[in-house]
């Protein structure tokens, strides 16, 4: 089964390799293919990489996270509508004040950061005074509600964060 | 003086969490639907904009909404693919530098479909959100070049998957035996991770897809079209300056048909046949659509005047100068269905000579360029 579905992307792959050597165009494309290969793992994922390792020392790193993620995601693909070179004949294609949208989008993701990290405190709180009023302050991580250990212990289901 | 060691080149050694096996099966199942569903929509959109001689008789016109689900999941597909693909690639980055690089020839043919995988899909990705802002920086034509590297891109998925499958298997879900061999303090932060990626998916797709799902035209932020943009709010393609129509051309204009009983009409003895109002989609292949409602003759009768029977299979070619969609056939599933119409009114008003005054066509199920403008000659076949 698993070979015969190995041979059947073969194949697949085979009918790509046809078209591209049909339509002349191949050195081009291949060129392109390379280039694309190039510029993500020499130039993106090292800068993402290196994102990663000055946020992993940041406690409560999960949402903040999840926004560069997001926040990176969004500008890669305004890219084209903010860049596009030239102005546009047709009065609807690229009608929209693209810089404008994209600081939106991203001030939108920064907001619903926010709200997460808040909500998240706010939970942290609450479980504290549950465990306050059930312990009578018993355990030391409940005295300070911020502490990680407080937090911890409220929430299971939280963002998850590394290191220690 | 001091001698100092060459400067050797070593490949760096990455130590960060969740690269890991896990992580890249809950992403790459993600990537791989996002993918398929890319691959599939893509290839009936070919085929409907291109078919070959064999199959373009028998397209069918029904679902009218076909060509606009198709192709809005098309796009949206691929643009849902750029956080989850940027993930994937992350997980698995590490592995560049294995060492050793090659341990055998079928490493290093594994090593190879990796790397044709990750530039098709890689080059699709770019390539196809370009063309939707008509952004066109490479030397080649896009549409045959987008469709073999597609090809490409799938037959490179499904070996991947063939290669990978027991570890696939070993990490499918969290309580799986490869999965639990792994560290189980990464669990949280491997779901906030997710999540995050989750989350950059929704977003790209919330502020994009407003321009074929219109009731989120108002998160459309960041779509190379907005619903509303357009002559009679409705978004154009192709210009009638870009296609070098203008009313002084126009002057006199008759619509002629040949068939068995060849006749023509001026504008004013077309509007004076039975009219009939459809709502039907534009759908254009970059993504983009909406819903409109058409006034116009049914083509059926066009069709009945000219002496041919139902279902009869028409060309129709638009007074445009030039341009690959100049000339329009058009099989008898379409010619038959009463919604398809030449459309003489849009929203109750006169077509505007963008949206193809003096008559434009107007089909279910079909993709926009095929839904011709400024329609001057309709011939029987």
């Amino acid at each position: 089964m698993r070979i015969a579905t190995g041979a059947a992307g073969v194949a697949l792959m085979g009918v790509g390799v046809f078209l591209l050597l049909r339509g002349g165009q191949a050195r081009d494309v291949a060129l392109w293919l390379a280039g694309a290969v190039v510029l993500h793992d020499l130039l993106l994922a090292p800068l993402v990489l290196a994102a990663g390792l000055l946020l992993a020392r940041l406690p409560g790193r999960g949402p903040l996270r999840g926004a560069l993620v997001t926040a990176g995601c969004l500008t890669l693909i305004a890219l084209p509508v903010l860049f596009a070179p030239g102005t546009p004949h047709n009065p609807s294609v690229l009608p929209l004040d693209y810089p404008r949208n994209w600081l939106l989008s991203l001030a939108a993701v920064a907001l619903a950061t926010a709200a997460v990290a808040l909500a998240r405190r706010l939970r942290g709180t609450a479980g504290v005074r549950r465990l306050r009023t059930a312990g009578r302050g018993a355990r030391r991580g409940a005295r300070n509600p911020t502490s990680r250990a407080g937090r911890a212990s409220s929430s299971p289901r939280r963002w998850g964060r590394r290191g220690r | 003086m001091r001698i100092r060691p060459p400067i050797t080149l070593r490949p760096p050694r990455l130590t960060g969490r969740l690269h890991d096996a896990r992580t890249a099966t809950a992403v790459g199942r993600l990537l791989g639907a996002a993918i398929a569903v890319c691959f599939v929509t893509g290839v009936i959109s070919h085929y409907l904009q291109r078919p070959p001689d064999w199959l373009a008789g028998s397209l069918p016109s029904r679902p009218y909404w076909g060509y606009r689900l198709n192709q809005g999941l098309h796009v949206a597909s691929g643009i849902a693919a750029v956080p989850l693909l940027l993930a994937k690639l992350w997980t698995v980055y590490p592995r560049l530098f294995v060492r050793p690089a090659l341990r055998s020839l079928g490493h290093a043919l594994e090593r190879l479909s990796v790397g044709v995988l990750v530039a098709a899909a890689l080059f699709q990705l770019t390539t196809g959100l370009l063309n939707t802002a008509q952004w066109y920086p490479w030397p080649f034509s896009f549409v045959p070049v987008h469709f073999a590297v597609a090809w490409l891109l799938a037959g490179a998925l499904v070996l991947h998957v063939a290669v990978k499958y027991p570890k696939i298997r070993a990490h499918w879900s969290r309580r799986s035996p490869g999965t639990l061999e792994l560290p189980a303090t990464d669990g949280p932060d491997r779901r906030s991770l997710l999540t995050g990626v989750v989350a950059a998916v929704g977003a790209v797709t919330l502020t994009t897809v407003g321009q074929s799902l219109t009731p989120l035209g108002r998160l459309d932020l960041l779509a190379p079209r907005h619903p509303d943009h357009g002559p009679q709010h409705l978004p154009v393609n192709r210009t009638a300056a870009a296609a070098r129509v203008s009313v002084p051309a126009l002057a006199g204009w008759r619509l002629t048909v040949t068939g068995p009983r060849p006749y023509a009409l001026t504008l004013d003895e077309l509007a004076a046949l039975p009219q009939h109002t459809v709502t039907l989609p534009i759908a254009c292949v970059e993504g983009w659509s909406k819903s409109a409602r058409w006034t116009g003759v049914r083509v059926q009768d066009l069709v009945e005047l000219a002496g041919a029977p139902p279902g009869t299979a028409l060309r129709v070619v638009s007074l445009e100068r030039r341009g690959a969609y100049r000339v329009m056939e058009m099989g008898g599933g379409y010619t038959d269905d009463p919604l398809t119409l030449l459309a003489l009114r849009l929203g109750g008003e006169i077509l505007t000579l963008d949206h193809g005054y003096p008559a434009r066509i107007i089909a279910p199920n079909r993709p926009g360029v095929w839904q011709t403008k400024w329609v001057g000659r309709i011939e029987v076949l």
